[in-house]
């Protein structure tokens, strides 16, 4: 089951590196390649965009050889778990410049133990109200390592 | 009663000045932006104003240094940028702030987008040779680029720096050509020197200091338009017979735009009073700096002078301008 | 003898009770943030600059020091315990610090971390007072072709970090050397890869990039899971949370290995912690007789990148002091202060401040004993950090992640970075991608471009140059040797398969 999300994946990621591969080396190729200074922005980009390219189509020539294997057998639910947890992350961090890192973060912290972890909601929210101060404590209290701050002030 | 009069107005003209800027006073910690990380030549500079504010009791409030590094400069431009209005700012540039603007289509923050608060100093450099190089003064130098032309090296830093714009400045007034090689930190530069891997280079005094005392380095000319008080032998490029503008390489203070007249008037004025102490006078003695003292006006105007002519020098040296 | 009376006399000025204080000070904040991901030991130095202009200038140096070497053990902690470089010269770490934790054997890891660093970083110091000389002039026969060649050397350990793919782990490096090259071209000033973003003229932090694909990635993987069984394995007991003398025995090639490595490239101007881990670490595998097994938690993979950035710290003070010539971040806040104090490093610093020079050796013995006495009692307690329930431990990791990016430059926009790395390094992780060849390459790919286009700059464009010149011919030829063995390997096993089906 693995494997099979594994081979398709070699098709589709080797795709995709290949288009990275020929959107390095058109940028590249707006770059001078040797000026009269030596090398220019564009030497090194151009090499590396080149072995992408090979490598990312060698990849996705040898899947085709082998031979797919059919039945896409990627596990959503396992998927669809860790892309939540991004989510959420990436929520938090979007909430940092209305509420600062203290609440965001506290909420976050909530939202997995209760969410994702099925914990009763006191436990969620004393873990997410320690968890918070103690982020507070240690780092803006007692290091002075700045965390970013909301419109309230924390 | 008429002599008490005009000695009134004597007195209110006097304090005229005075009184102007006291219409402005900060009232709660100043943030100095910069725009390196904590370590970095301008943080530094940051921080021993800073000092210098506590230890000669300048401002009734204090000074803290706020790091925006990234963005080769743009980002804590932008970051002053965006404090229009903000009256408890402050931000320290160097001359990275006006060339990446120059070069960089996404920097879109230029001075003429802050107002200008003060020029503080000026750096002068030098150019040097490894001890054991056979060349003996600038002209001999030049010589021998003219007979192996894009033979001889010169270690630097990027191709906006003030290395590569002296270096152009020379090639384009004596029509010779060398190489110029990038090397990302001041450290890897003299490495380079020393270990005989490059001819030249250019550098601050300060730095060169050790090594010419150590008898591992050699000074052939000064990038300056006055000698300087620890090479008083070595010349100037001018007097060593290149006619090339100096370029100066300044660190000053801007603020954020939209800030009322009377501010300003009280920063140039404080930074003025700054720089008459004496342990500044020190700290630029010590970094072998040049007072380079403008109030924002003037500040204004170099500024234009300024981008104007590293424009030009930037298009003579190949490199694309995009402002 | 001359440098037994220096030493002498450094021991004199490190044991004042004033100095033996600033010693223990430093390493003890050095530690602290070391352990705290992102904030460095540049930020620290600088932030105390202020506070030392009322010390005495040793007890000064000393304390900064300390706080440069200290945070090279505490760097350790959270890339072992939660798969967070805590530094960029402890990203390797994690390769098998992390996956030691994960059977229960943080103990043995943190603990090898500490003796490790304590070793290499003794060697480091004793190079520092008996070679400095003859090393300082090494590294300046060190030019972009040699880098060059260095860079190409530990770009080839490519091909020892690789998983099941060879092609997959040459394309991460591939894209690592993309990411790398985002940003303002030193050479040109043009905005490579920039997409119009300001923040990324400047390029992007490899810390961020190695946070993201390391321990975001990883937290995503483990919330797969619904169930919540895998507590992380946490023995009970001293002797079980201390390395073996087994452990120890294993260990004895990495510690030489890390030692040496870690002075040498900490020497070089252009070199720096983080070459010198990944370099020491796949030295460590090239000849270790169990290679296969390294990134599964191997102890030597802990041990020999550890003391490799803990020798440099005694290398890359070489060429500060002996030239002035300051080789990484942290040791050029160490020449602004020694400046701000009134000094002037330079090739004359130790002749004439012998007492500043011995006593800093003297004190950086002393450190590293006081580091290891600190460091491995912390062993244990660091360990019941692991004891945590998942649903607190992993807001805990994605919180301390965030903290650590936020710390290093104050930006939302490297928050951003670090969640579209943790999908990456995800998606690498679910498509089977290595995520070591990445952060190699993002690692090296900057240096070995600048290397390669300085070295072509110097010969008019020949690249006879980068074989013409023997340190780097050297290096070069290990580098194709590197890659070689296992295409060798390959071609083996492929005539076998051919063999077999004939």
């Amino acid at each position: 089951m693995e494997d099979a999300t594994r081979k398709s994946g070699d098709l589709w990621s080797g795709v995709a590196l290949a288009a990275l591969g020929l959107y390095i080396i058109i940028q590249a190729g707006q770059w001078e390649y040797l000026g009269p200074e030596g090398p220019g922005a564009g030497f090194f980009p151009l090499w590396y965009g080149v072995a992408i390219l090979a490598l990312s189509v060698l990849l996705v020539v040898s899947h085709l050889k082998r031979g797919s294997a059919r039945g896409d057998a990627t596990d959503w639910n396992k998927l669809g778990r860790a892309l939540s947890t991004w989510l959420a992350l990436a929520v938090s961090v979007a909430l940092f410049k209305p509420l600062g890192f203290v609440i965001s973060f506290a909420l976050l912290t909530y939202c997995i133990v209760a969410v994702m972890y099925r914990r009763p909601l006191a436990t969620a929210a004393l873990t997410a109200v320690a968890s918070a101060a103690g982020f507070y404590l240690v780092f803006d209290r007692a290091l002075g390592v700045p965390l970013p701050v909301g419109v309230l002030g924390f | 009663m008429k002599s008490a009069s005009s000695l009134i107005a004597l007195v209110a003209l006097l304090c005229a000045p005075l009184s102007f800027a006291q219409g402005f006073k900060p009232t709660r910690t100043v943030d100095l932006v910069v725009h390196t990380g904590p370590g970095g030549g301008s943080d530094v500079l940051a921080r021993a104003i800073a000092i210098m504010v506590e230890k000669e009791k300048l401002l009734p409030v204090r000074l803290q240094v706020i790091n925006k590094p990234g963005g080769n400069g743009a980002v804590a431009a932008a970051h002053l940028a965006e404090k229009r209005g903000d009256q408890n700012t402050l931000g320290l540039f160097t001359g990275v702030w006006l060339q990446t603007p120059l070069v960089s289509a996404e920097a879109k923050v230029t001075l003429r987008d802050l107002t200008p608060i003060a020029r503080l100093v000026l750096e002068p450099a030098v150019i040097a040779v490894k001890a054991d190089s056979p060349y003996k003064t600038l002209a001999e130098f030049i010589g021998a680029a003219r007979k192996n032309p894009g033979q001889l090296k010169q270690s630097g830093g990027s191709n906006t720096s003030r290395d590569n714009v002296v270096r152009q400045l020379l090639q384009k007034s004596t029509g010779t050509r060398w190489a110029f090689i990038s090397f990302p930190g001041g450290g890897e530069r003299i490495a380079a020197l020393l270990g005989g891997h490059v001819d030249i280079m250019v550098i601050e005094p300060e730095e060169a200091g050790e090594h010419i005392r150590a008898g591992n380095m050699r000074v052939l000319a000064q990038v300056s338009e006055r000698r300087l008080a620890k090479f008083p032998e070595i010349p100037t490029l001018k007097e060593a017979g290149f006619d090339v503008p100096v370029v100066p390489q300044v660190r000053g203070v801007v603020a954020p735009p939209g800030i009322p007249k009377e501010n300003v008037e009280f920063w140039q004025d404080f930074f003025r009073r700054l720089t008459r102490t004496q342990s500044w006078r020190k700290y630029i003695e010590d970094n072998q700096f040049e007072d380079g003292y403008q109030n924002a006006a003037d500040l204004a105007k170099f500024y234009e002078e300024f981008t104007d002519r590293m424009r030009e020098i930037l298009k003579d040296a190949g490199v694309k301008t995009v402002r | 003898m001359e440098i037994l009376a220096g030493l002498f006399h450094g021991f004199a000025v490190a044991l004042e009770p004033a100095n033996l204080f600033w010693c223990f000070v430093g390493v003890l904040l050095g530690t602290v943030v070391g352990i705290l991901p992102g904030l460095g030991p540049p930020a620290t130095i600088a932030m105390l600059l202020p506070l030392t202009f009322n010390m005495n200038p040793a007890g000064a140096i000393i304390m900064l020091a300390g706080i440069y070497y200290g945070a090279k053990y505490g760097g350790s902690t959270t890339s072992i315990l939660m798969n967070v470089p805590g530094e960029s010269a402890s990203v390797v770490t994690c390769l098998d610090g992390y996956q030691m934790a994960k059977k229960g054997r943080a103990g043995p890891a943190l603990g090898i971390a500490a003796i490790a660093s304590f070793v290499a970083g003794t060697v480091g110091v004793l190079g520092l007072m008996l070679v400095a000389p003859p090393i300082a002039k090494f590294a300046l026969s060190f030019s972009s072709p040699e880098y060059f060649a260095l860079m190409s050397l530990g770009l080839a350990l490519v091909v020892l970090l690789a998983g099941r793919s060879i092609v997959k782990a040459l394309l991460a490096a591939l894209v690592g050397l993309w990411i790398a090259s985002v940003g303002t071209d030193l050479f040109s000033s043009t905005s490579r890869f920039t997409f119009g973003q300001m923040e990324l003229l400047s390029g992007i932090d490899f810390v961020v990039v190695a946070i993201g694909v390391f321990a975001l990635a990883e937290v995503m993987v483990n919330m797969e899971a619904r169930e919540e069984t895998q507590l992380l394995p946490v023995p009970k007991g001293l002797k079980n949370l201390l390395p073996t003398m087994q452990d120890l025995k294993d260990c004895r090639f990495a510690f030489l290995n890390g030692s040496v490595i870690g002075f040498l490239v900490g020497a070089l101007p252009g070199g720096g912690s983080t070459i010198a881990s990944f370099l020491s670490y796949g030295l460590e595998k090239a000849v270790s007789p169990r290679r296969e097994q390294f990134g599964t938690g191997v102890i030597e993979g802990v041990a020999a990148p550890e003391g490799a950035n803990n020798s440099e710290t005694g290398g890359a003070l070489v060429p500060l002091l002996t030239l002035g010539i300051p080789g990484s971040g942290t040791t050029a806040i160490l020449l602004a202060a020694l400046v701000l104090w009134g000094f002037k490093p330079g090739p004359l610093f130790i002749p004439e401040h012998p007492a500043l020079f011995w006593g800093l050796v003297a004190s950086m013995y002393i450190g590293n004993v006081m580091l290891l006495i600190l460091n491995l009692p912390l062993v244990p307690l660091f360990a019941q950090v692991l004891r945590m329930p998942v649903y607190v431990l992993y807001p805990l990791i994605l919180g301390v992640s965030m903290v650590g990016v936020y710390s290093v430059s104050g930006s939302l926009f490297d928050l951003l970075l670090l969640l579209v790395f943790g999908l990456l390094g995800y998606l690498m992780r679910k498509l089977d991608y290595p995520s070591a060849p990445l952060i190699l390459g993002l690692a090296l790919g900057a240096g070995m471009e600048r290397a390669l286009r300085q070295s072509l700059m110097m010969s008019e464009g020949k690249l006879s140059i980068l074989v013409a010149r023997p340190i780097s011919a050297v290096m070069l030829s290990f580098a194709v040797l590197v890659l070689l063995i296992p295409m060798f390997g390959k071609l083996n096993a492929w005539r076998l398969r051919a063999l077999e089906q004939d």
